[in-house]
């Protein structure tokens, strides 16, 4: 698959890439229904901008990825995205993100309902210290008052079976959950997730801090995963992106060092035929 | 050809190499110098600190073990020695219940205001939190004979409550309050920010993420705080002096008068009677280890559960 990637992409370096005159983000593409829609998105903080206009859809059972250098604002949209920025003082997100066509900001819906709707993997494998590895999977459950045991017993099988960690695990579900290695544990973090059963999985970098194999066994993961929820990842590994994304979207610093969305579009079509020459440059590692 | 390349640069290189080389030697000798004369300074000033220590605890042992040997020193009520009897002093019976029933009660008030006072503390960015703050690091400070008077004031006087348990456990309950305050502040502040925004992702409200993430994620140092607080109050005479009564039964009563170790200690201290100066002994031995195995058996519980994750 790696090398597939790398030989579609050498065949394209002759090739012209020098259209910027085109906004690149305007083009639509089509394809499904949309899981969530987002219209001029723009996160500040104390009144520095730094992300702005970022206007595309993500299409369900898609995985959608957000590439980019460092400060390109990555991150922070995908935060904007089940509003974990509500709590940071300062921070301010304009224009609208629609759930299913609900505004997420706006709309009638509550932070808590969201995110039981919009789950979240994180960077570091965080799994709850003082939880054992059942009570890490169902404590989302348990944190919105669900208590029925077969209820909780059901989603932790399930779950941890999504994550494929079930057969791992099996048996000592109730060890402390920091006994697993760090890949296992970014499983659970993603099977605690799934425990919600969200329409959209929010991946923030979820390899970054794991090994090649936990890596390609988290990638796997996610291929298997969009037939039943929408994911949205965060990620600085271009082959990552190319190999496991469907979707793409591109961002980069401006010159006021807020980021932007430069281009989106088809995964094949960010790394193989971009719009935009700033994005050939950066899929072939020319920056960044 | 090979000549020319070879030798010049390397001949460079080499003066260069053994400069630095004749350099960082010296310099190396000199540093060993001073690190030996570092290590016989800081083997000094332990000797310092450990030989008075070591003295107190010798002296403890040896004049307070005959002491607590009698049966009767734990079981019996005080006695004023006469002079047909003079070494009959009975025993603390009534200290020690005292001192536990003061300290239970002050851990029962201090503790569930200290640690949710914490945790909103480091949990809050308000103004509240910052005067709270300021506050507590005030009254840690503040001399410990205060928080006795503020009880008579306040307790006896204000509340009409006479001499009493309850008025002793309330002055220490104040004393303790500040160091369980900024313990748990320490305590919670420690706990990664990555775990609650792990629970707000889930969808858990911020008290629940405070209560069932943080809270158990900050326990070791929480109760870390509370075992130093504990130990510090059982060991104050000032804050009870004026409000405890210096009751000679035993009994776990709130509103009865009580005696505690350290009031013991001093009022037995000032007897003419030398029996009873040489009780002071076995008094002083019974709480430094109460005190000793309250924070041992803290600091065993902690590492275990540290281990445990």
């Amino acid at each position: 698959m790696d090398q597939e990637f790398m030989s579609k992409v050498e065949t394209k370096v002759d090739a012209p890439a020098t259209q910027s005159t085109l906004d690149a983000t305007a083009i639509p593409a089509p394809r499904g229904a949309a899981a969530m829609q987002l219209k001029d998105v723009s996160v500040s903080f104390h009144g520095r901008t730094a992300v702005r206009d970022c206007t595309f859809d993500i299409t369900k059972n898609r995985v959608t990825s957000l590439i980019g250098p460092s400060g390109s604002g990555k991150t922070t949209l995908l935060r904007a995205l089940n509003r974990l920025h509500d709590l940071t003082p300062g921070a301010k997100v304009g224009g609208t993100i629609m759930l299913e066509g609900t505004d997420i900001y706006r709309g009638d819906i509550t932070v808590t309902e969201l995110r039981t709707r919009v789950g979240m993997v994180f960077q570091r494998p965080n799994p709850f210290p003082t939880m054992s590895i059942y009570e890490n999977a169902i404590s989302g459950l348990r944190f919105n008052g669900i208590k029925k045991k077969s209820i909780l017993d059901e989603a932790a099988e399930t779950s941890l079976k999504s994550a494929a960690l079930w057969d791992s695990v099996q048996n000592r579900l109730k060890v402390a959950a920091s006994n697993l290695s760090g890949g296992e544990q970014q499983r659970l973090c993603i099977a605690r997730a799934l425990a919600m059963d969200p329409e959209v999985l929010l991946m923030d970098e979820p390899t970054s801090a794991l090994d090649p194999i936990a890596t390609l066994k988290i990638e796997e993961l996610m291929t298997e995963l969009k037939k039943r929820v929408t994911v949205i990842i965060v990620t600085h590994n271009m082959q990552q992106a190319a190999r496991i994304s469907d979707d793409c979207a591109f961002l980069l610093m401006g010159d006021d060092r807020a980021g932007e969305l430069i281009e989106f579009d088809t995964t094949e079509k960010i790394f193989n035929n971009p719009i935009d020459s700033r994005t050939l440059d950066y899929t072939l590692g020319r920056f960044g | 050809m090979s000549d020319i390349i070879d030798i010049e640069p390397k001949d460079a290189g080499h003066a260069m190499r053994d400069e630095i080389r004749q350099i960082s030697d010296r310099h190396r000798a000199r540093r060993q110098l001073r690190s030996r004369l570092m290590v016989i300074l800081c083997g000094t000033a332990l000797a310092i600190t450990a030989i008075p220590l070591g003295l107190l605890l010798y002296q403890l042992f040896r004049r307070g073990l005959p002491v607590i040997l009698h049966a009767s020193f734990f079981t019996q009520l005080p006695q004023t020695p006469t002079l047909i009897a003079p070494n009959a002093t009975g025993g603390v019976s009534n200290a020690i219940i005292g001192s536990l029933v003061l300290t239970l009660y002050a851990a029962i008030m201090a503790i569930p205001v200290g640690v949710l006072v914490g945790i909103y503390l480091a949990e809050s960015d308000s103004k509240l939190a910052a005067v709270l703050r300021v506050i507590s690091q005030t009254m840690a400070g503040a001399p410990s004979i205060l928080m006795g008077l503020f009880a008579f004031a306040f307790v006896l006087q204000d509340l009409h409550v006479g001499f009493s348990a309850i008025a002793g456990s309330f002055a220490l309950a104040v004393l303790m309050l500040p160091v369980i305050v900024i313990s748990s502040e320490i305590a919670v502040r420690g706990v990664p920010n990555t775990l609650r925004e792990a629970g707000l992702a889930l969808g858990a409200k911020p008290h629940k993420v405070s209560m069932r993430i943080v809270l158990p994620a900050a326990v070791t140092g929480i109760v870390t705080g509370i075992i130093l607080a504990i130990s510090r109050a059982i060991g104050e005479t000032a804050p009870v002096l004026l409000v405890i009564g210096g009751g000679y039964i035993n009994s776990w009563k709130p509103l009865d008068p009580v005696s505690a170790l350290p009031l013991s200690i001093y009022e037995n201290a000032k007897s003419e009677w030398p029996s009873l100066r040489t009780e002071v002994w076995g008094i002083a031995l019974v709480l430094v280890v109460f005190v000793f195995v309250l924070s041992l058996s803290a600091r065993i519980w902690a590492s275990r559960k540290q281990q445990a994750r």
